[in-house]
């Protein structure tokens, strides 16, 4: 597999439906989640049905410039409540995977499926169009510090 | 489910015997979002606890945010946590401004009508209506929030109607000759709200204005006949028995609704109705809205309605 991308952006939210907040740098906690963020500490959405998966989010930024092209549906890396965005990087591949962010090292769990809840949260109807590229649900395997800019690739 | 901004109460201080002012401050950003006079934002005190409350502060400072609650021992608890277990430093968490009253664009006059705690969205609409006239009914002049303030800023364009005065102001009267460019505005009591109704029946569609701030009472909510409410996305049937919310029968059924004012009122519970017949009780749906939606905590189907979920 020869690809190479790019870390955008890190966000964390301390609570379900809270504002996401935007990091210079994320520690990420092997077994547990990104430092601060709701699924680390239990007070996420889904928290009541834990799952490995759930430890860090990710999510194309060309997805969110497509749902604007072709959709004429703004959704910015923040709104979108993942953790990280990336660009240049085939999500849905990863499916199974071991990859690196930076000094970090994720596997991709399962494809991220998108909810009504986040239709209702930011009032568009972003249920549909965000099918099959909602995003990637990660286990944190190797712990560390990643920054936006940092590069992703395969391990 | 509304986006919450992680906020902070940072100054507690009393504005009548039973109304005290908070000021939050947001944690994790420099300052609130924009909003203009009139907003109101809901805040949630705790988890499952959420209330709506007007933005009383200007809207020009957005490093804060200020609201007055009124201390009600009978109502729903949002206000009694404020009153009883909010500190300086307590964090919350509130929504993004909620603007469903506003001042109309392009208006010459602007007559607005308070009763009470109904002054709250007021504060905020001032600043952006400097010729406004303000008339404010409250029991006695220690009851009216923000008199002084009021009084500095309106001068005789402030009109107060205090019983312990034995003044009482004439709606009809007020009211009684509507003129182009002139909108009315009035928030407050039930009470207030059904005189200003009868007052500007005869006005034209748009001019006359109003924010309710008391639904349903709390026991009042889930009077009715039971139904039952089918979920469009996974046919499952709720039945809701008398006497129960549909709110609380949905969210019993494992169902994730929003809430807020829980009297009918805010409209943060609000669900898709894709069919059925609804007996709609709410104070926030416009007309042409409710062919298409219900507001759980209040209103009811009848037989069985299938909603959007």
């Amino acid at each position: 597999m020869t690809w190479q991308g790019e870390l955008l952006h890190i966000f964390i939210a301390e609570a379900a439906s809270m504002e996401m907040e935007e990091l210079a740098e994320g520690r990420m906690i092997p077994g547990v989640g990104i430092e601060g963020d709701r699924y680390a500490t239990a007070q996420g959405t889904y928290s009541h049905m834990p799952h490995e998966d759930r430890q860090c989010t990710l999510m194309e930024i060309e997805t969110m410039e497509a749902l604007e092209r072709d959709h004429g549906l703004p959704l910015t890396p923040q709104e979108s409540r993942r953790n990280l965005t990336t660009r240049g990087v085939p999500l849905n591949h990863l499916v199974g995977r071991h990859f690196r962010v930076g000094e970090v090292l994720l596997f991709g769990g399962r494809l991220n499926k998108p909810c009504k809840y986040f239709d209702d949260l930011l009032g568009r109807p972003l249920f549909n169009p965000l099918l099959n590229r909602s995003g990637l649900n990660c286990r944190i395997i190797e712990g560390g510090v990643i920054r936006p800019g940092d590069t992703i690739r395969p391990a | 489910m509304k986006i919450l901004m992680p906020a902070e109460v940072t100054a507690i201080r009393d504005l009548t015997p039973r109304i005290r002012l908070f000021t939050i401050k947001p944690r994790k950003r420099p300052a609130f979002p924009p909003f203009r006079g009139g907003a109101h934002t809901i805040l949630q005190l705790r988890p499952g606890l959420r209330r709506p409350y007007s933005i009383t502060s200007d809207p020009t400072r957005p490093e804060s945010w200020e609201v007055a609650v009124l201390r009600e021992p009978e109502g729903r608890g949002g206000s009694r946590w404020l009153h009883e277990e909010a500190v300086v430093g307590s964090p919350i968490a509130a929504s993004f401004p909620q603007q469903n009253f506003v001042l109309a664009e392009g208006a010459t006059r602007h007559i607005l009508i308070a009763g009470g705690i109904g002054i709250t969205p007021f504060l905020s609409m001032l600043a952006e209506a400097p010729g406004a006239e303000l008339h404010y009914c409250a029991r006695a002049p220690e009851d009216a929030a923000f008199l002084p303030e009021l009084r500095a800023l309106l001068g005789p364009r402030l009109v107060t109607w205090f019983a312990s005065e034995g003044r009482r102001l004439d709606l009809p009267a007020l009211l009684a000759a509507p003129a182009p460019g002139t909108h009315a505005y009035a928030c407050g009591p039930a009470r207030l709200l059904e005189a200003f109704s009868a007052a500007t029946a005869h006005w034209p569609a748009g001019q006359a204005h109003l924010e309710h701030f008391s639904g349903l009472p709390p026991g009042a909510a889930g009077e009715g006949a039971a139904f039952e409410a089918e979920i469009a996305s996974t046919g499952a049937v709720i039945a809701v028995p008398a006497g129960v919310t549909l709110l609380a029968a949905l969210r019993a059924a494992g169902q994730r609704v929003d809430s807020a004012c829980e009297g009918g009122v805010c409209g943060a519970c609000a669900v898709p109705l894709e069919g059925g017949e609804a007996e709609h009780r709410d104070m926030c749906l416009k007309p042409g809205e409710r062919a298409g939606q219900i507001i759980t905590c209040v209103s009811r189907g009848k037989g069985r309605v299938r909603l959007g979920l």
